[in-house]
């Protein structure tokens, strides 16, 4: 009957659209979880796909068999109500009921399996990696990290971009200051929340060099939609040097420009949040610019780290940010340029 | 049409006592309810203990007990007359079932005497405990136990005043007969749970449940 | 004969006016009330949906500023679980159970008044915070320490708190009458073998609710009492926590969207059991489901904390039973399609949104099923898969089977049978729209965009599908539109429905389309599970109930035996003014806490007056042929049906 096609040609009008649109934005990107580029991804990936292509199959099953009862049913042209089915239907029909529950319990249980044996080995030698640790401390709207080491001079705190290096495992402790946060990088793990009196830890590993963006991945507030970070993974010649410039204290500054920014900034209100080691400056409430130079990014991965965007994002970050804890700063165009040369020599 | 068998239903009663009447069901859904909440509570209870060493918190002055255990007076008397106070609510249920209207007057009367020193000794209880809602979780969520039962004991005779003045002033029929038998349910229930609240509150922190 | 029938028309007349409005207890008045208003609190909601939508159509979007996107997203997650999902499916319920059951009203009609108030004032009270830009902004879950007094200050989570305390109540309320009424005011001869699917459906979704309600009441109060009496519940420093907090509101959410889907289940038994003219394949396995569903559901609620660090041994309990509630929804999934391999299908668009239905949920559930998986959980949980998701499922599974009900009730509701073309319209464009807005969100939560996000970098590639779905929700508003249109135009042109336009199977196809409001001249006597299909002519009659007082047959829970001839309670004011004093108590409690000192009196005293209020089992004095009065609420225009 017509009315039953018109059904059928909607269905498959569907089936073809969600086809064009899924196949058009499959993979890529730095941020995805369909690209893993570590271990620990990469087996979330494998059950993903696992998990996807087995409940296609079953959606299309299912729904191939939608079809034919629409098929089947709409044959029939009276409407008297159909009461007394011969017993061999009846049979049938139980028998092709459990059929169905049987497949689906099997199925269950393979993905159960699946699930857990992955769940175990992603947490299984969490206490024998012996790679690097990091503290990780979400704030409203930004990230603290706090490398640890044996030795205490080689431990040193930065902000919103983390470097690692390739195929060592990175075993990440994770503290909320304020609120629930979560720490989320999805090319490289599944997500964990910073819980405010809890302490959370998970790792993870890149395997390959690159970049990778992580994002909050709780609700946190006003500036939740603004709270990422870059995980930067480096060979581990590049990291060592890299880990070695952080623990230095900031770089003195070497030009009068520069000089004069340091000044600006030691006697404005910036002090009150951020610190730079080597100088005075040593607050902790906001994020630690003692190389603020040499991160790619600023306003936890919201701007690209260049002279225009430190600059307006000084005179005011609540353009880019609004409702977020740094206030505008009222500063005049020659403090503000030897700020900003300040700032971008710290390296 | 006249040829249809008839079930003719006009001898039949409108209210009838226990299962038989919709109040019953509708009593014990909300019973349900609440037993449900109380039983969240409860849990929530045992939940936040796990944040402490030491349960109760000890109070910040030297002089004090490190564990300040709440005091047994006040809520072993509250107890007590709940407990006793279930007979005069009995009475009343069985004088309401073979309708004994004065029977009924003395078991409610006594009944709300009783639910008011209940009430007044659960306002001493609070103090007996050595924290406020405020002073940390411990407080909270003992003051939210014991107020969530002071809570029901007030509903409770709020409802027995009500059906006592009833039965005063209006007649003594067989709708407020069921809803005597009802009450005298959640009397028991009210009852009930407190000796389920009491031991939680006033005993598990006498039992040191971690080793 | 028709001498009885004046006088029962006398007895249950409804009162007029203002006092129509305020004291009605017809269980139909009061469910339409219900589902009209709860249909506007979805409209609201569908408005925030698509300001969301224009907001996040292109990167860097200055459409909506960061509060006002954070108020409407919450207060539209809010809107559409409390004030729209919850009470349209009651609704259905409170009007439909009595006269599947062959009952003249509900077990505790004024209750079941005072419920429809606490709702309304519920809803207001969000509405109101929000207008004046004080909504909540702390999401529909509203999880501490955000939502708690450090960093949410003002009344926004208060508004947020108390709102739920009016909608759990009302919830509450419901469940009772509902279950008061299944049990004891079945027609003789429907024992429970005998129940429609849809009652079995409102009783588990009921019990449901009496165990589940009550966990987030306590959340709820807790997180009020730590904002305005400094309460440490979750309060790390003091001993409180945080993960409490989402253990209370999620042991209440997960069953709370079982509470949103079973009822559905139950709409979609009955509009199988009258399109494929045949019946439900598989009864006890049916009923089965549908119990155990609502266990299971219990069993749940940790899947939504998968990321928090909470043990991973216990974490895989909730993989397994998040796996095996499959089961019983699947099997009713196998038991529907064979019904309909062997129906024959009358092809309408309550059975078309039944087929959007299998279409929708289905992936839906097994993305739920992905989701169930602990480890990969971790990759989608709190991104926009998840968003898909629980549309798939909420939208296929409870929205579409919704419109479904519309089509295949309104004619009993109205007495006016929609139209079938806008209907097929209305069907397409909310499949193909829904689809447009969802589908693509799966992609986007696996390429990395997490939920409640104001706005997204150009660079995150986000854009294109981001944009298809914005396109997409204006096609389902098209969808809802029709339907709205189709309604307007079929209460004043629509084809007069008669009683049964459907030759349908259960008992309110038996009466008039509206029904009287005595629902049933004569009590029924049922003698099959189909009741309409399966009598026979010298089926019994019940005869003995007054028709100068308001009496309906009571009966045993288990049998239908007959037992009493219950006086049901008329219309009265008190429930309005316990609403009242509810109200006040819970509103001004935002501000002060001796609002519950106060509003305690207030209820007590009105609750005193309910207990000693005229039951009004008597006839009122004698009045003439009541009036064809105009109703006061919506939908006008209405005509009963002349006799």
């Amino acid at each position: 009957m017509k009315q039953g096609g018109g059904t059928n040609r909607i269905k498959l009008a569907f089936v073809a659209l969600g086809a064009t649109v899924f196949l058009c934005s499959c993979g890529g990107g730095i941020q995805s979880s369909t690209n893993p580029a570590g271990p620990n991804a990469a087996s979330l990936s494998r059950l993903w796909w696992l998990m996807f292509w087995v409940t296609a199959a079953v959606y299309v099953l299912v729904m191939i068999a939608v079809f034919i009862a629409i098929r089947k049913g709409t044959r029939k042209s009276d409407l008297n109500p159909v009461l007394n089915l011969p017993p061999e239907t009846e049979t049938s029909r139980r028998n092709a009921v459990l059929s169905a529950v049987i497949v689906t319990v099997v199925i269950l249980f393979v993905f159960l399996i699946y699930s857990y044996s992955t769940g175990r080995a992603l947490t299984a030698d969490l206490g024998q990696k012996n790679g690097l640790s990091i503290e990780v401390t979400g704030h409203q709207w930004w990230w603290e990290a706090r490398y640890n080491d044996v030795d205490a001079s080689n431990m040193f705190t930065t902000a919103n971009e983390i470097h690692i290096p390739v195929g060592v495992p990175v075993l990440f402790t994770l503290r909320g200051a304020d609120v629930i946060h979560s720490f989320w990088v999805p090319n490289l793990a599944g997500k964990k929340d910073l819980i405010p009196g809890k302490v959370s830890t998970m790792w993870l590993q890149a395997d390959k060099p690159g970049v990778y963006r992580g994002q909050c991945a709780e609700y946190c507030g006003l500036q939740h939609a603004r709270m990422a970070f870059w995980i930067v993974a480096e060979p581990q010649e590049q990291f060592n040097a890299w880990r070695q410039n952080a623990t230095q204290g900031a770089v003195p500054p070497s030009t009068d420009s520069q000089r004069y920014g340091q000044q600006v900034f030691l006697s404005a209100t910036c002090v009150m949040c951020h610190a730079i080691n080597g100088t005075p400056a040593g607050s902790n409430i906001g994020p630690n610019l003692t190389h603020v130079g040499s991160r790619n990014t600023i306003a936890a991965a919201t701007l690209s780290n260049t002279r225009e965007h430190l600059t307006r994002w000084i005179v005011d970050s609540q353009q880019f940010k609004p409702g977020n804890r740094m206030p505008a700063n009222n500063i005049g165009q020659k403090e503000l340029d030897a700020l900003v040369d300040y700032l971008q020599s710290l390296k | 049409m006249s040829n249809r068998n008839v079930i003719d239903v006009s001898s039949l009663p409108h209210h009838e006592f226990d299962t038989f009447d919709p109040v019953w069901w509708g009593n014990n859904g909300l019973l349900a309810i609440e037993t449900s909440m109380f039983a969240i509570l409860i849990a929530t209870y045992f939940y936040l203990r796990q944040n402490f060493g030491l349960w109760p918190p000890p109070i910040a002055q030297l002089t004090a007990p490190l564990r300040p255990l709440p005091e047994l007076g006040y809520g072993t008397a509250n107890t007590i007359l709940l407990v006793l106070a279930c007979v005069p609510m009995i009475m009343a249920d069985r004088a309401a079932r073979r309708g004994d209207r004065r029977a009924a007057k003395i078991g409610l009367t006594i009944c709300v005497v009783c639910g008011i020193v209940a009430m007044v000794l659960r306002g001493f209880e609070f103090s007996a405990v050595y924290f406020r809602w405020d002073s940390n979780a411990y407080g909270s969520v003992v003051w939210f136990l014991l107020g969530m039962h002071a809570l029901h004991l007030l509903v409770l005779t709020s409802e027995t005043v009500l059906l006592s003045v009833w039965l005063r002033v209006r007649e003594f029929d067989m709708k407020h007969r069921v809803d005597i038998v009802t009450v005298a349910v959640y009397w028991y229930w009210v009852v009930a749970m407190w000796l389920i609240i009491y031991g939680i509150v006033y005993f598990t922190p006498r039992l040191d449940l971690r080793t | 004969m028709e001498r009885e029938r004046e006088e029962l028309e006398r007895t249950w007349a409804h009162e007029k006016g203002w006092r129509r409005l305020l004291m009605e207890t017809d269980h139909k008045l009061i469910a339409k009330r219900y589902i009209v208003t709860a249909f506007v609190f979805f409209l609201f909601g569908g408005i925030e949906a698509a300001l969301m939508r224009i907001q996040l159509s292109r990167p860097d979007n200055h459409f909506l500023s960061p509060d006002k996107y954070n108020q409407i997203f919450t207060v539209h997650g809010t809107t559409m679980m409390f004030l729209f999902a919850v009470p349209i499916m009651t609704a259905l319920g409170i009007y439909l159970v009595p006269l599947m059951i062959g009952a003249r009203d509900v077990a505790y009609p004024r209750l079941n008044l005072y419920g429809y108030w606490v709702y309304l004032i519920g809803g207001l009270l969000l509405y109101t915070g929000f207008v004046l830009n004080t909504g909540p902004d702390a999401g529909w879950f509203a999880y501490v320490p955000l939502s708690g007094p450090g960093f949410s200050p003002g009344k926004r989570v208060d508004i947020w708190a108390q709102m739920i305390t009016f909608t759990e109540i009302s919830g509450l309320v419901g469940a009772i009458v509902i279950i008061g009424t299944v049990f004891k005011m079945r027609a003789p001869g429907m024992t429970l073998n005998r129940l429609p699917l849809f009652v079995w459906a409102q009783l588990v979704t009921s019990f449901m609710i009496i165990f589940a309600m009550p966990a987030v009441m306590l959340a709820s109060s807790f997180l009020a009492s730590d904002r305005l009496i400094d309460t440490h519940f979750f309060n790390p420093a003091e001993g409180g926590d945080a993960i409490l907090y989402q253990h209370l509101f999620w042991f209440f959410g997960h069953p709370e969207v079982y509470i949103i889907f079973i009822p559905a289940l139950g709409f979609i038994s009955s509009i199988v059991a009258a399109f494929a003219r045949t019946k439900i394949f598989g009864y006890t396995a049916m009923v089965l489901s549908l119990i155990a569903t609502g266990f299971i559901g219990f069993g749940l609620w940790v899947h939504h904390m998968f990321a928090t660090p909470i043990p991973q041994m216990g974490q895989s309990f909730f993989t397994a039973a998040s796996m095996i509630i499959t089961i019983p929804t699947g099997v009713q999934i196998f038991c529907w399609i064979a019904t309909l391999w062997h129906g024959k299908l009358n092809i309408k668009t309550p059975l078309l949104f039944v087929f959007g239905f299998f279409a929708i949920f289905i992936i839906g559930g097994l993305t739920g099923v992905m989701l169930a998986a602990v480890p990969l959980d971790l990759q989608i949980h709190d991104t926009f898969f998840v968003v898909a998701h629980l549309h798939y499922v909420l939208i296929g599974g409870s929205v579409f089977p919704l419109f479904g009900a519309f089509y295949y009730w309104v004619p009993k509701w109205t007495g006016r049978m929609l139209s079938e073309t806008l209907g097929r319209w209305s069907f397409a464009l909310m499949f193909i729209g829904f689809n447009l807005v969802f589908f693509p969100m799966h992609q986007l939560g696996l390429s990395g965009m997490p939920r409640r996000v104001y706005t997204y970098l150009p660079e995150s590639g986000w854009g294109t599908l981001n944009l298809i779905a914005s396109i997409g929700a204006f096609v389902l508003a098209g969808g809802v539109l029709a339907f709205i249109v189709n309604f307007l135009w079929a209460l004043r042109a629509g084809a007069i429905a008669g009683d049964n336009p459907w030759a349908a199977d259960t008992l309110e196809w038996s009466v008039s389309s509206p029904p009287p409001p005595y629902n049933f001249h004569n009590v029924p006597v049922v003698q099959g599970r189909y009741a309409l299909w399966e009598s026979t002519p010298d089926a019994p009659v019940i005869r003995g109930l007054s028709t100068s007082k308001r009496e309906t047959l009571v009966t045993s829970v288990l049998d239908a035996e007959p037992e009493l001839r219950f006086e049901i309670p008329g219309p009265s004011i008190w429930p309005f003014m316990v609403a009242l004093a509810t109200g006040v108590t819970f509103i001004v409690g935002i501000f002060t806490p001796w609002a519950f000192l106060v509003g305690a009196i207030l209820t007590g005293a009105a609750l005193a007056c309910w207990f000693f209020a005229d039951p009004n089992y008597e006839n009122r004095p004698a009045r003439e042929h009541p009036e064809r009065s105009r109703p006061v609420s919506p939908p006008a225009g209405l005509q009963p049906k002349e006799v």
